[in-house]
């Protein structure tokens, strides 16, 4: 617990490193804008290439893109599937009959039993799925005999397939695009990036250094909290509370247990941080000098350029076409 | 000069009774006045006071002449630094290096002056190494030390130890002391606040607390042989003490063991 990671930073060292914080803020806002405004099929699969050839540059490992890609995996497939299965618009494009027999029935129940039993132990669960969805419709267009209920289609219309695409690729893009910036981003650059980016703001009175120092401090004790969280986990655990088992009302009970030191605990703490702060000549609002300043180079205004001059070109392409 | 006088301040918490009631004491510049106390005893609504982190009902605080008010607190807490009890509620920055320039970043010192301070101080309280180390990987002690150099970069003349000592490990506890005794001799009004004997032996005063009122301010010699007052404020006499007090009541005279003994509390 001692030695959590905050954020998803890598260390490591590639232009994506040294350039500021602003400038990678800035240019995925961009380029997150350019890839939802592509229209053509030919652009966005260059839009994923550049997102790819970025990554590959920047010397950041594949698998952990992927790591980043994989909790919303299910999110991509689902909305691939829906458009596909919804969306009926333009052509068809690809027709496949289905027989549902008696026969055919039973098979696919039983491949939907076989899957859900063994799909625990296959590492693949996506893949395995799809393969599992795949083997379902085969049996539903392949097992014709054995007493026939009914008849129906299966069909890919050309509008849904192209939509189903186009939200995944910017999905992918905009997720790997996001991954970069933390990875490469040290949580303080990205809060201190952040203030900055929207010092702006201070024209509607928002006061975006207070905002950057609640971050700041939040970031700095989460893993004091969560040493905090495992002590009296522990605590309670030796009195006899049991946090991994028990029914859904019993495991109320034990959040319970766990939450309402933590609770008094954090108001504690921000207490004697308070004082703490108040007694280093901290007064919210006052003009502070920095530690730490941002320094822009030429890189960074290569790279702000060469992202307005994409979402430039998408936008143009937009209106030609 | 008188450092910090504090003039007849009572205050009482919202609706609770009195924590402290009439109390006058004065310090003098480069001075080590240690307030014991015990639980309860309004030692650290005192310091609290003091830098004007709490408002007194009545009465008056002055830091260096300056009459403390809602005008002139900034002004004192220049002056007087705190190191609290608790290492980690008192880490504000991210790294070592971000802790101690925050009391500089909100001085508004000049970057480089900034830099230098940092770097000077860190050596001083031996935690240069650690410049970029996360607050999770530091000891208490080493936190301790952080949250010293913090205080000592901001360059106030006084430094009150609110019980700093009292979750540290003894070795973590010694090396806070060590630096109590240097910053005392470089000029550094020290004022420890404590329950613990050993921490008010090295001071030259000590003020005993109790129920909110002063109920004896003496030099340290003094009060440290006053049986009588250290147990009706519930604190106890150090070990060595002790047997020279049982020595003196049942008339054993051995000088040369009563100054033996006198020696070995003054040393801790």
């Amino acid at each position: 617990m001692k030695n959590i990671v905050i954020g998803r930073y890598v260390p490591g060292n590639s232009f994506l490193y040294s350039m500021d914080p602003r400038t990678k803020l800035i240019a995925l806002i961009v380029l997150m804008v350019a890839a939802f405004l592509i229209q053509s099929f030919a652009h966005m699969l260059v839009a994923l290439l550049l997102v790819t050839s970025l990554l590959i540059f920047g010397k950041i490992s594949v698998k952990r893109v992927y790591l980043g890609l994989r909790p919303l995996m299910f999110l991509l497939f689902f909305t691939f599937i829906f458009q596909i299965l919804f969306n009926q618009e333009g052509d068809e494009i690809f027709v496949l009959p289905l027989h549902y027999t008696a026969l055919s029935i039973f098979a696919a129940v039983a491949v939907a039993v076989f899957w859900f039993a063994t799909k625990k132990r296959v590492r693949f669960k996506l893949l395995y799925f799809l393969i599992t969805v795949v083997a379902i419709f085969a049996v539903f267009h392949f097992i014709d005999f054995g007493f026939l209920f009914a008849r129906g289609t299966f069909r890919v219309f050309e509008e849904g397939l192209s939509t189903a695409f186009f939200i995944m690729v910017r999905l992918i893009i905009i997720i790997m695009l996001s991954t970069i910036l933390t990875i490469t981003t040290k949580p303080t650059d990205l809060n201190l990036g952040l203030e900055r980016v929207l010092k702006p703001l201070g024209i509607v009175r928002i006061n975006t250094e207070e905002i950057a120092m609640i971050i700041s401090i939040a970031l700095r004790y989460i893993p004091t909290l969560l040493d905090e969280a495992n002590k009296i986990m522990l605590a309670q655990a030796s009195r006899g509370v049991d946090f991994q088992e028990g029914k859904l009302k019993d495991k109320v009970v034990q959040i319970i247990s766990l939450l309402v030191p933590m609770f008094i605990i954090s108001f504690q703490r921000s207490d004697d941080l308070a004082n703490a702060m108040e007694a280093r000549s901290f007064v919210p609002g006052q003009p502070r000098t920095r530690l730490h300043v941002l320094t822009w180079k030429r890189l960074d205004t290569v790279a702000m350029v060469v992202s307005f001059l994409a979402l430039t070109f998408v936008i143009v392409s937009r209106v030609v076409l | 000069m008188s450092v910090i006088e504090i003039e007849n301040v009572s205050f009482t918490y919202h609706g609770d009774k009195r924590a402290l009631d009439n109390v006058s004491l004065s310090i003098e510049k480069g001075e080590w006045v240690s307030i014991l106390g015990h639980n309860g005893s309004g030692k650290s609504t005192l310091s609290k006071l003091i830098v004007g982190l709490l408002k007194p009902q009545s009465g008056t605080i002055r830091v260096d002449g300056i009459t403390l008010s809602a005008s002139t607190v900034r002004d004192i807490r220049k002056r007087v630094g705190i190191v609290f009890q608790n290492p980690d509620n008192q880490f504000v920055g991210v790294t070592v290096r971000d802790d101690i320039a925050f009391g500089l970043e909100n001085l508004q010192i000049e970057r480089p002056e900034m830099i230098e301070r940092i770097e000077h101080y860190a050596k001083k309280v031996d935690m240069y190494p650690y410049l970029n180390k996360e607050p999770h990987a530091l000891s208490g002690g080493q936190k301790q030390r952080v949250a010293i150099a913090g205080i000592l970069a901001m360059k106030t003349d006084v430094i009150i130890f609110d019980e700093a000592t009292a979750m540290l490990d003894p070795e973590g506890r010694e090396r806070v002391m060590e630096f109590m005794r240097t910053l005392n001799r470089e000029g550094t009004t020290i004022i420890p606040i404590t329950h613990e004997m050993k921490e008010a032996v090295m001071s030259d005063r000590i003020v005993v607390l109790k129920d909110g009122k002063v109920l004896k301010a003496d030099k340290s010699e003094n009060i440290l042989k006053d049986k009588e007052t250290l147990e009706r404020s519930n604190l106890e006499l150090l070990l060595p003490l002790e047997i020279m007090h049982y020595m003196n009541e049942n008339g054993i005279d051995n000088p040369s063991l009563k100054e033996f003994l006198w020696q070995l509390s003054l040393n801790g």
